[in-house]
């Protein structure tokens, strides 16, 4: 009896010790990066090492977005609104594309259906240096070199499959006969979808564009190699401008950092429910 | 007016036929019911109905056109289906007047009409609410109500009473045959469950593999099966179907025990023809506690095996030449277990069938 | 009654081809033509200095050197090597996640919430916060290691050839574990607990209810996780990338790395194209496996949903 309930109590403090060693792990090395940046550099290798910042400050942001005398030589502003407007729009197009795509395989039986769906997934396993290198080729033939909208184009192609497999789980679990239902009260199937089924699906295909957003967002295979300068760089390549120096800047690097991972930060939390559904329904009921 | 015609209709998905050719004449106002096991194609013949699979071959007629290449819209009919198909980001108003708002109804008609249909099913209390605060009786009244505010041509039911326990099932049965008297339109529904078959329909249509089996009024259908599926699938328990042949005045049972030809039958059957022999419980009754006497009867002694007392009867089940058969006793006594009874057979309401087409012998 | 067939667009058979138009032709142009190109250029000499050189057909000579470069072939091998065992630690730690999170009833959603953030992580983010970690003079580990007493030097985290290594792979399963973590959990969830509780009912021990009933039950959802992960394996590129950059020396060269090494530092393009091939199969024959394995999983839990 005692020994029972001994066992159960281990059994519960082990799990907290492991759940705790767990977060440790976890969040300590982004909290480490995030302390940094409010750090001034000197702090940042003092030996021996000052754990918690003494002069917390938002110098090094104010640095990197060229406020202030010690401004540095990266042009993280515009890096910023690069990938803002980058990851913005190739995430639009990508949700058209794939709301499109998606609903086919939802609602549609037809021939090479499986086949087309495994070579959509198929091109997503190109790996991005891979891609790059013809796309390099061609792209520096037609001008889109160092320029958005030839980065968008890539980044569109990259989220299409994905979003693809998103929104059809999202669609299959819509029964059909709801837009069977609109159609025999009157709508056409183009009504049906916008009143019925897309109001329906609208939080998971919400959740795939954030996910998009995300994928375009955190590039940088293809983004370091399409890119050359402040027209087309994105915060993830701007990042690497850091170490071309002769010395790291490690508080200003650490504050970039922040800056990328931010929104990752927000849209994750935003997005965590329905990307979990998503995944799992159209993985297992096929 | 809205008779449906089925002509020679067809359906086929790549070069699988599921769908062999129905033709149907639906009347104005009729309660049609299409009765089968699953897989019959019961549900694809209303789904080729409502205009929501295409039609490979034959015609579909609601009304006085052909509406084969007709979207579900323009068919003028509402369909109440297995799950309700309720829209769940709407309110139950919302619902009911969605067909309305779809084609373009001013505020005054849709309100009007809205409570109208609430008012028929008892949905007042309900209008603002959600579906999913709905319970699955409240579901299924709100999915009738959204195919009675548009005055439609036809009502169409796809297994709407499946997903309800049974006490509700029956309640919503007697709801749906009210309210069939009350909005006086054709209905076609399609059921798996013969008992909602016989108790709706003004007509039911027996089908399987594809095919109609059978066609008439639900007393035709029970009385006058025209093979041994639509003996075996209307009516329950099931009637007893038992291999023998006719020798001369008597149909002999494979262990030698004989009854004689019903009279009514005699001159329809031939020598040494193989049959078979289906008889309801009802009509396999002790001695003593049948329903009514029968003009024709006969009589057999059998062996009790089993009892099942439901109250007003009990079910016995007993073997002739080997074969579970199963009897009644209406005013029922206590049974035991190997009891030998004389068992009253009325053989005015027996059946033969033909052992190699299960036709029906009558209906040659 | 003569009909109108309607134009060939609005047919219910053509619908779903337009519909997925606009994703074919996408896919087409960024994805397939393009590696046709490169297929072609991975048969001449091309080199980005020499413009002419893309007519330069030399046949397999690209594959032959290749095939026959050691350099090539560490890469290829450390590459292997490097997936097998951060797949397999993904796994068994993500397995581990899963059972530990399902059991915590109290602060869970927070848990997966915060589980999520490294999936979500830019990869270049968490090559550079490894960077850092791991950096000898002032990473947060060495530091930990002598505050504490454990070590006195500092340990060459990203400089010795076992270490970097180490680093490196301990980055990458950081990052994608949570892939596992979350739709293993997913799969605890989706569980049903009849067989769990017919199981216990049958004299099973909580082994043998993991062994025979959780297990098979969570495998379809194992291979989702491996598909998906198989799809961005190459996502290690950044991160060693941002890291080591694959040295010092090429003790941490991955067969990506080589590649843009090769077709950029070293403007080889013929070159690193038919590498790219290699590594394009590789990724290609892991998704299929682990896609294959997903079907079969599912039909086999078929009757299960």
């Amino acid at each position: 009896m005692m020994n029972g309930k001994l066992r159960k109590q281990i059994g519960a403090i082990a799990t907290w010790v492991l759940t705790f060693i767990l977060m440790v792990i976890i969040c300590v090395p982004g909290l480490w990066v995030v302390l940094t940046a409010f750090r001034p550099n000197g702090e940042v290798l003092a030996k021996p090492p000052v754990w918690i910042p003494e002069n917390p400050s938002l110098n090094n942001f104010a640095k990197i977005f060229g406020f202030g005398a010690d401004q540095v030589a990266i042009p993280v502003p515009a890096y910023f609104a690069n990938s803002l407007i980058i990851a913005l729009t190739s995430t639009a197009i990508a949700l058209l594309i794939g709301m499109s795509g998606g609903y086919a395989f939802a609602r549609y039986r037809f021939r090479f259906k499986n086949g087309l769906f495994l070579g959509l997934m198929l091109s997503r396993t190109v790996p991005g240096i891979a891609l790059s290198l013809p796309i390099f080729m061609i792209w520096s033939r037609i001008g889109l070199i160092d320029a958005k909208l030839g980065l968008i184009i890539v980044y569109v192609a990259l989220n299409v499959p994905f979003t693809i497999w998103l929104i059809d789980g999202f669609f299959r679990q819509i029964p059909k006969e709801m837009s069977e239902a609109a159609q025999v009260d009157g709508c056409t199937r183009w009504q049906a979808f916008w009143k019925i089924e897309f109001p329906l699906a609208k939080s998971g295909i919400a959740s795939a564009g954030i996910f998009a957003f995300l994928t375009s967002w955190n590039e940088y295979a293809l983004a370091s190699n399409l890119t050359r300068s402040t027209d087309s760089k994105t915060l993830p390549v701007g990042l690497m401008d850091f170490t071309a120096q002769f010395t790291i800047d490690w508080a200003g690097m650490s504050a970039m950092a922040v800056i990328i991972i931010i929104p990752a930060l927000i849209l994750t939390f935003l997005v965590q429910k329905h990307l979990i559904a998503g995944l799992t329904f159209g993985g297992v009921k096929g | 007016m809205a008779e449906i015609t089925l002509n020679n209709v067809i359906k086929r998905y790549g070069k699988v036929e599921v769908v062999h050719g129905i033709d149907l004449d639906i009347a104005h106002n009729e309660f049609v019911v299409l009765v089968g096991p699953s897989g019959c194609g019961k549900s694809t013949t209303l789904r080729m109905i409502a205009g929501l699979e295409d039609i490979s071959d034959g015609t579909v007629s609601i009304g006085p056109g052909v509406v084969n290449d007709l979207p579900p819209r323009k068919r003028n009919i509402s369909m109440v289906f297995q799950n309700y198909a309720l829209y769940p980001h709407m309110s139950v108003r919302e619902n009911l007047g969605f067909g309305l708002k779809i084609a373009k109804q001013d505020e005054a008609t849709i309100t009007a009409r809205v409570n109208e249909a609430a008012d028929i099913l008892g949905l007042d209390e309900l209008l603002e609410r959600t579906p999913a605060e709905l319970s699955g009786g409240q579901r299924q009244r709100v999915a009738m109500g959204r195919a009675i505010v548009r005055h439609p041509e036809a009502f169409l039911f796809d297994e709407p009473l499946s997903n309800l326990d049974a006490k509700l099932r029956v309640q919503m049965r007697t709801e749906i045959k009210k309210l069939h008297q009350k909005v006086k339109t054709t209905v076609v529904y399609v059921t798996h469950d013969q008992v909602e078959a016989m108790t709706l329909a003004d007509r039911i249509v027996v089908m399987k593999d594809g095919h109609i089996e059978q066609v008439g009024t639900p007393m035709e259908v029970f009385n006058h099966p025209v093979n041994t599926f639509v003996a075996s699938f209307i009516g329950s328990p099931p009637m007893n179907l038992l291999p023998a042949t006719i020798r001369g005045t008597e149909v002999v049972f494979t262990d030698g025990k004989s009854l004689p030809v019903p009279t009514r039958l005699a001159d329809r059957v031939r020598d040494g023809q193989e049959v078979i022999f289906g008889l309801r419980p009802d009509d396999l009754t002790p001695v003593g506690h049948g329903i009514a006497e029968s003009g024709d009867s006969a009589r057999l002694t059998l062996d009790v095996v089993l009892s099942e007392p439901l109250g007003t009867e009990t079910i016995l089940y007993t073997s002739i030449a080997g074969l579970e058969a199963q009897g009644k006793m209406f005013g029922p006594r206590d049974v035991t277990p190997g009891e030998t009874l004389e068992f009253d057979i009325a053989m005015d309401r027996a059946h033969l069938f033909d052992a190699a087409t299960g036709n029906s012998v009558r209906s040659d | 009654m003569a009909t109108k067939r309607p134009p060939f667009w609005q047919r219910e058979k053509y619908t779903p081809f337009l519909l997925l138009l606009p994703a074919i032709l996408t896919l087409l142009f960024v994805v397939l033509l393009p590696l046709l190109f490169s297929l072609y250029t991975s048969f001449t000499g091309y080199r980005l200095i020499r413009p002419e050189s893309l007519w330069q057909w030399v046949g397999f000579r690209n594959y032959q050197r290749i095939f026959a470069d050691g350099d090539f072939w560490t890469a290829f091998g450390r590459t292997i090597i490097f997936l097998t065992i951060a797949l397999n630690l993904e796994f068994l730690f993500g397995l581990g996640i899963a059972l530990l999170i399902n059991k915590i009833t109290w602060g869970q959603r927070t848990l997966r919430t915060i589980m999520m953030f490294p999936m979500m992580f830019s990869p270049i983010l968490v090559g550079y916060q490894f960077k850092f970690v791991f950096n000898d003079n002032i990473g947060i580990l060495n530091n930990a290691l002598q505050s504490l007493g454990l070590s006195d030097g500092a340990i060459p985290w990203l400089v010795d050839k076992y270490l970097a290594n180490f680093s490196i792979i301990f980055a990458e399963v950081w990052m994608s574990t949570s892939v596992f973590a979350i739709l293993l959990l997913a799969g605890l969830f989706a569980m049903p607990r009849d067989p769990l509780e017919a199981a216990k009912v049958d004299g099973c021990n909580p082994w043998q209810v993991f062994r025979h009933i959780t297990l098979p039950f969570l495998m379809p959802f194992v291979f989702i996780a491996m598909t998906i992960r198989s799809l961005d394996v190459a996502r290690a590129y950044d991160i060693v990338d941002v890291m080591t950059g694959g040295g010092p020396a090429g003790r941490t060269e991955l067969l990506w790395t080589l590649i843009a090494r090769t077709g950029y530092d070293n403007a080889r393009m013929g070159q690193a194209n038919a590498m790219a091939y290699v590594s394009i199969l590789l990724s290609i024959a892991f998704t299929y496996y682990f896609f294959t394995k997903l079907l079969a999983a599912r039909k086999y839990m078929g009757g299960a949903e």
